[in-house]
């Protein structure tokens, strides 16, 4: 009976985070999941429209989902796809979806607001010039001076553009049957065309089909502006830059030809029938519209629906879950059960691992690429890895800290890496000095798997001083065996990150051509690298034993962290990528948390709860426990 | 006693489980009184943790200074120093990277003359700190002998010379020889107010009477008011002293107003900005010389020609996915003349020299190639190649044992 309890705790809860995972059915006559697998070029990648529309909303409102026009929530939430669908296709249902966030209360004031909230494109419409005029002056101050009002309405702005542009990526917004729009125009290129060449020639012409292809023109070239996201894929394309065309471009381009690309006439049907509400021939559409892109593009459909059952999955976020569900069940096994509660905590971090990997696998996949090209993937990395250190240290030492440490950290890692999906799209394109899979994968991979292990042995070192400092429990056993985890950690710490920061000097050298050059990522890493290099010359020299090395370790928190987020705040130096300054102040109280914690540990030794506890208990003994008896 | 050596067997690299030479043994006593200190692990830790102060302080003053004068000040200096206001002392208040660097470097060789005896146990640490020595050693020759200098190209333009992003030089060019031009320059930096410089030919000596770190160039009505410190460099312009600057993408642009003298003679004088290299003509007897203020230029025995310069973009956006500048490179003296193209991440290497895409400009038809020189460039490579082989070889060890004593327990 003993030996099935964890598996029963174990399968309850795997078995409602893989329930999760399944992409739900949306509520709908039209096939919502067939249009959210559908190609599309936004940002410089082919991604689903799922994505498309998910990376908008987050960019218009923080929660990425749309609430109902009526501000009533309705009783499924609506899916971002059905919105996009919208945007798309019935742009007078969507200009009424509330999803555009005003929170700013200087920006609320503009409008004569109130409530700070999502508001809607109608809401916002009265107020446009006002927008503009205001976000125009902001612009004129440096991006990194403005102050909240002026980075607001300048974002305001922004998404209202996105907004415009994503209404015009099928169809010009305001066509009232584009299907219909499409076969007059294709009627008309013909003898429009002859009417031109008459015209020009000075022969009679017909004056009302040159007319007609005269407004065509002037419709479609003024529709151009709208260049977010390419639609129409072009089969016969050899680069990636001919392969797909806004649908203007694409329109205009049936004027020299004659004929009307098949994806716009076979948009032009969907959008008649979501318009007239019927299910069934949008269905069809869709359908023959994947029967072509299946027989012309096979690859570039197969990653957008991959990557649309990797949004619907959000593995990172399941996993997220599950490590806290495994942190709870650890933190209880030491007040009740720690066998049974302990050994389900270790089954579940296992399997939290697993998801975690293959979102990890599924994400390298989709974008080709190694695990880290910036700073949101560099968390997701972070977690994994120090999880993968965790579950190798738990099956060495069997004490539980594994598990606890792999939980907290997976846990915190990916909640970080929630919070830096800033604008949406988190497989956004590489900038050219980036461009090299070859150094992504030893360089920053390396990088982050020293950071993984400074973090690791951190949390051991605060595991130590809590439980020396505030538990009666800690023995001079645990002591040591903690000590050799964090000296074990340590040593890999040091591995990962000299070798990693020597790769990146060598990059460095190719392509800047300098080996070192004092940049602030680059003074970061080797700040990671001096520090892990003290901590092992104290310790070999005898300087800090268990309690010594328990403190120098948390203080790797501090330095860890500087360099991996506090050297971005300083906006100086090469590596410009991956900015960000609201996270001051969470970092700020890090650091400062982890000095106390600092400070505890340095606590004298008789203020410690364990020790006082043990000397009470043997004052024969006489004197300090071995452990405890050191320098610093 | 027994649980203290069980949590150090794992530390066996250390030297500190040996007893101490007796000092009646050696027969050096004074000197290894000295030597101890130097070879001391406790050095080490201090060197280290003022290694980072410096790193961590040098790196946010960054921001105000910039990357290249942030270099300059704590990197690559011997002390940081505070300037007292309003005078011209300043007093080291802590080691700069050249002094830490010497001072781990010694501390390093010391502690393997006097404690290291070669164990196979050892091997790790043994290569792993000789690369180290190595890489400090490198640095120094770099900091010393590295040159870095740019190119900048319009499309179809041929240079046969690059240009320094910091140094400017004052030039007078000897244009009276038939086939060659003779070039004298003078340091930017050796241009102080009050001082005269004897240049190397002719009896010709420099007097310079105003001299500016940064100027800008501005119309003359734009001046605060006429007393503000300004040269005049012509009808339409002037100089206008400015602080230096310290920004990422600016460039300070020196100016100076001196007098040319021939054998104690003035022969005319002159106020130029390095702002505005064009270079003005002059005569001395019937000899024409010209004079110009401008980026210190490396002259090379090869010339690069523009011929293409493409900046690619991701379909559909403006993030850059590569820039890339096709050259043709002609050296008569080596029989070359031959195109390479030269993008991201790919330099060319010619002669003793590295070109790389730096940057662009000019709506994409100027590129910017950064030179680098660099004679201890492979110095680097092989130290940090040691460095990684010792690191892998001793935390391998440890890892081995480490398992084998689990496996036996």
């Amino acid at each position: 009976m003993k030996r099935i309890v964890p598996w029963i705790i174990f399968i309850v809860f795997a078995g409602w985070a893989v329930s999760r995972m399944v992409p739900k059915k949306p509520n709908s006559g039209f096939d919502l999941a067939g249009f959210g697998k559908l190609p599309v070029l936004a940002g410089g990648r082919v991604m689903p429209m799922d994505t498309l529309a998910r990376v908008s909303l987050l960019q218009m409102n923080h929660h990425g989902i749309e609430e109902a026009a009526d501000n009533q929530k309705p009783a499924q939430p609506l899916l971002q796809t059905q919105w996009l669908l919208d945007v798309f296709m019935l742009p007078e249902h969507s200009d009424t979806a509330r999803v555009f966030e005003v929170t700013n209360p200087d920006i609320l004031d503009l409008f004569g607001w109130r409530k700070a909230g999502a508001y809607s494109f109608n809401d916002l419409q009265p107020f446009f010039s006002q927008i503009e005029e205001q976000a125009s002056q902001a612009t004129q101050t440096d991006a990194d001076a403005r102050n909240a009002f002026q980075r607001g309405i300048v974002r305001l702005r922004d998404v209202l553009r996105l907004y415009v542009q994503l209404r015009n990526t099928i169809e010009p917004q305001d066509s009232p049957d584009f299907g219909k729009e499409v076969q007059i125009f294709e009627q008309a290129i013909r003898p429009g065309l002859e009417a031109v060449r008459n015209r020009d020639a000075g022969k009679p012409y017909d004056d009302q089909a040159f007319q007609r292809i005269l407004l065509f023109t002037h419709r479609y070239q003024s529709l151009t502006q709208a260049k977010f996201a390419y639609a129409i894929p072009n089969p016969k394309g050899k680069t990636e830059n001919d392969r797909w065309s806004p649908v203007s471009e694409a329109l205009l381009g049936a004027i020299g030809t004659g004929q009307i690309p098949y994806p716009v006439r076979v948009y032009g049907r969907m959008v008649s029938s979501y318009r007239n509400g019927d299910a069934a021939s949008f269905n069809q559409a869709l359908n023959e519209y994947r029967q072509y892109l299946r027989q012309n593009f096979s690859p570039e459909l197969n990653r957008p629906s991959l990557e649309y059952f990797f949004n619907a999955a959000q593995p990172f976020y399941q996993s997220l879950v599950l490590y806290l569900v495994v942190f709870l069940l650890a933190v209880f096994s030491w007040l009740v059960w720690p066998k049974t509660l302990g050994r389900a905590a270790l089954l579940l971090l296992g399997f939290s691992f697993v998801i975690h990997t293959v979102g990890l696998i599924l994400r390298m996949y989709i974008q080709g690429r190694p695990p880290v090209t910036n700073l949101y993937s560099s968390a997701v990395f972070v977690g994994w890895a120090t999880v993968l250190f965790c579950l190798v240290l738990e099956r060495i030492y069997r004490n539980g800290i594994g598990s606890v440490c792999g939980a907290v950290i997976g846990f915190t890692t990916l909640l970080i890496a929630q919070n830096l999906v800033f604008d949406g799209d988190t497989m956004e394109m590489l900038r050219a000095v980036l461009d090299t899979n070859a150094w992504l994968a030893t360089h920053v991979v390396g990088e982050v798997l020293g950071y993984s292990a400074v973090f690791l042995a951190g949390l051991i070192g605060i595991i130590y001083i809590f439980r020396g400092v505030f538990t009666t429990s800690f023995d001079e056993n645990a002591s040591k065996t903690m000590g050799r985890m964090i000296y074990g950690v340590v040593c890999f710490a040091t591995l990962f990150s000299l070798v990693a920061t020597v790769l990146g000097g060598i990059w460095a050298d190719q392509s800047w051509g300098r080996f070192w050059g004092w940049d602030p990522k680059e003074n970061g890493a080797l700040l990671v690298v001096l520090w892990n290099a003290i901590i092992l010359h104290a310790r070999w020299g005898g300087f800090a034993r268990e309690r010594g090395l328990a403190v120098l370790a948390v203080f790797g928190n501090v330095v860890g962290s500087l360099s991996w987020f506090g050297v971005n705040m300083l906006g100086v130096g090469l590596h410009s990528y991956g900015f960000m300054d609201q996270a001051f102040g969470p970092l700020l109280a890090f650091v400062t948390g982890q000095l106390i914690i600092m400070g505890i540990g340095l606590l004298p030794l008789k203020y410690w709860r364990s020790i006082r506890v043990r000397m009470q208990r043997a004052p024969e003994a006489g004197g300090v426990p071995a452990h405890a008896a050191e320098a610093g | 006693m027994t649980a203290r050596q069980q949590t150090r067997s794992l530390a066996e690299a250390g030297p500190e489980h040996k007893p101490p030479p007796k000092r009646s043994q050696t027969p050096f006593t004074a000197f290894s009184a000295l030597f101890k200190p130097l070879a001391s692990l406790r050095l080490t830790i201090v060197c280290l943790a003022c290694a980072m102060f410096l790193v961590f302080v040098g790196t946010l003053d960054q921001v105000q200074i910039g990357v290249y004068e942030a270099q300059l000040r704590y990197f690559k200096s011997f002390f940081l120093y505070f300037h007292l206001p309003g005078s011209e002392f300043r007093i080291p208040y802590f080691p700069g990277g050249y002094t830490l660097g010497a001072v781990l470097l010694v501390n390093l060789i010391a502690a393997h003359l006097s404690r290291f005896k070669f164990t196979w146990k050892k091997l790790g640490i043994l290569i792993l700190h000789s690369g180290l020595i190595l890489l400090l050693i490198g640095q120094l020759v770099t900091s010393i002998f590295e040159e870095e200098s740019q190119i900048q190209l319009d499309k179809g333009q041929t240079k046969n010379y690059s240009e320094s992003p910091y140094f400017d030089e004052l030039a007078i060019i000897d244009q009276s020889k038939p086939d060659s031009d003779e070039v004298i320059s003078v340091p930017a930096g050796r241009l102080i107010k009050g001082q005269t410089i004897s240049l190397p030919v002719g009896g010709m000596q420099l007097q310079v009477d105003e001299s500016y770190e940064n100027a800008a160039l501005i119309n003359p009505n734009q001046l605060p008011s006429q007393s503000y410190p300004h040269l005049r460099l012509g009808p339409m312009a002037v100089a206008a002293a400015v602080p230096k600057t310290y920004k990422q993408n600016e460039r300070n642009q020196p100016a100076a107003a001196f007098t040319l003298l021939k054998d104690g003679k003035p022969v005319g004088s002159w106020a130029l900005s390095s702002g505005f290299p064009q270079p003005v003509q002059f005569k001395i007897g019937s000899d024409s010389f010209a004079i110009v203020f401008r980026p210190k230029r490396y002259y090379r025995p090869f010339s690069i020609t523009l011929e293409e310069f493409k900046h690619d973009r991701y379909a559909g956006t403006d993030i850059a996915k590569n820039f890339s500048s096709k050259v043709r490179l002609v050296d008569p003296s080596a029989h070359e003349n031959r195109e390479a193209l030269i993008y991201m991440n790919h330099p060319l290497w010619y002669s003793d020299l590295i070109l790389y895409q730096a940057g662009f400009g000019n709506n994409d038809q100027t590129t910017i190639l950064q030179v680098m020189k660099n004679p201890s460039r492979l110095l680097p490579y092989i130290a940090c190649g040691m460095m990684a082989i010792g690191l892998v070889i001793q935390f391998g060890m440890h890892l081995i044992s480490f398992v084998r004593r689990r496996v036996i327990a």
